[in-house]
């Protein structure tokens, strides 16, 4: 199992790919497209980790987003740096947010949700948790807009087109996140 | 503003397009000043957490995914050329020269049944839209390795025909390229069912 690693790494290896290696990958070379993934992989692994449960359908998220990106990098219209940085990205949230959209238990957990947000849920009182541990326990759909929209710098209108939802269920979603960890990493007076 | 402020108008503070009102209110409101604090205290926090790194090394499986997508397009060509080259083939077993014996004759209605299996099998994976599904990347391997091994049965049946191989030798080969079409279209279908649930 590879270690953790600051989170501003992956961001500084996506820079070493230069704009001749974006053109040879555009032409389909093997060589180049590993080279784009060897790059962004701590990017879209990361970003998927954090919006998917488990490690493996991270992984899944991975893979399927390389390989939107190998199938799609001829359509690319943006440089090497940072909008290919972003685009690798959205297609990588993108991917992650249809692998939990399509999970079966989805409509269930939704409506627990909607239910439980007016109040604690039992157990929470005097709960402290880190914030890894709160994060994580977080429904998928609500930690991907809390992870989307407070740390990659998402809009709210950039939310909701990908989730296929309004831009007031991404507002409602991030305000009952904060709500919710607020309550669980014991910052109520 | 008389009351406290709600974590959503927080949060549009905190994003810079928060109203003037909760702006002022928040000023002269110790509690939602603190609150407001531990808003861009949290997301700091988020921030700073570590990344996390893949376990495993995906590229190789996402590498043979890519070229098995090539070889199916290659395949594809192949295949279409096939058909024709095949139905040749059944004329050519037809006119060729009268089967020796009972058994050649046997062999040869059995390459034609085959030959007929075969393109049926062919037309089922043309109406299953492969192209644009993501599969997993056991499914994607196992596609892979089915395809590598009826593009050598294909060699196999090109090879046979230069050299007039006898019936039972080409029936042999489109038996196993009948055997590995229909291992795949049973694995499209799989994906299918699977993508489709």
């Amino acid at each position: 199992m590879k270690a953790s690693i600051p989170l501003g790494m992956a961001e500084t290896t996506a820079a070493a790919v230069d704009e001749l290696a974006v053109r040879r990958a555009k032409t389909g070379d093997l060589e180049a497209l590993e080279r784009l993934y060897r790059a962004y992989e701590g990017t879209v692994y990361g970003l998927a980790r954090r919006i998917c449960s488990t490690p493996e359908e991270a992984e899944e998220v991975l893979q399927e987003t390389f390989l939107e990106v190998c199938r799609s990098i001829r359509l690319f219209r943006g440089s090497a740096g940072g909008s290919l940085t972003a685009w690798i990205k959205r297609v990588a949230a993108s991917k992650a947010l249809i692998r939990i959209r399509y999970e079966k238990y989805r409509e269930t957990e939704e409506l627990e949700e909607e239910r439980s947000w007016s109040g604690h849920l039992d157990g929470d009182v005097g709960l402290r948790m880190d914030l890894e541990t709160a994060l994580a326990r977080l429904p998928e759909t609500t930690r991907a807009v809390v992870w989307l929209h407070d740390v990659e710098g998402y809009t709210h209108e950039e939310i909701a087109e990908l989730m296929d939802k309004t831009v007031s269920f991404s507002k409602s979603q991030l305000s009952r996140a904060h709500a919710r960890l607020r309550t669980w990493l014991g910052e109520e007076d | 503003m008389l009351r406290h402020c709600t974590i959503a108008e927080l949060l549009k503070l905190r994003d810079g397009d928060g109203a003037a009102a909760a702006r002022l209110h928040v000023e002269g409101c110790e509690p939602c000043r603190s609150e407001l604090d531990r808003l861009y205290q949290r997301t700091a926090a988020l921030k700073a957490l570590p990344a996390h790194r893949a376990p495993r090394d995906r590229w190789p499986v996402v590498r043979e995914a890519l070229a098995g997508e090539r070889r199916r397009v290659r395949i594809a060509r192949y295949s279409w050329a096939g058909l024709a080259a095949a139905a040749a083939l059944v004329g050519v077993i037809g006119v060729r020269s009268i089967p020796h014996s009972a058994a050649d004759d046997q062999a040869a209605q059995e390459v034609a049944t085959l030959v007929d299996e075969s393109q049926q099998l062919e037309a089922m994976l043309h109406s299953l839209d492969r192209e644009g599904r993501v599969v997993n990347g056991a499914t994607a391997a196992a596609i892979a390795a089915l395809e590598d091994r009826i593009a050598a049965v294909d060699q196999g049946i090109s090879r046979a025909q230069a050299v007039s191989m006898p019936e039972e030798s080409m029936a042999d080969l489109w038996r196993e390229r009948v055997v590995l079409m229909d291992q795949l279209v049973h694995t499209h279908v799989r994906q299918v069912a699977y993508v489709g649930y």
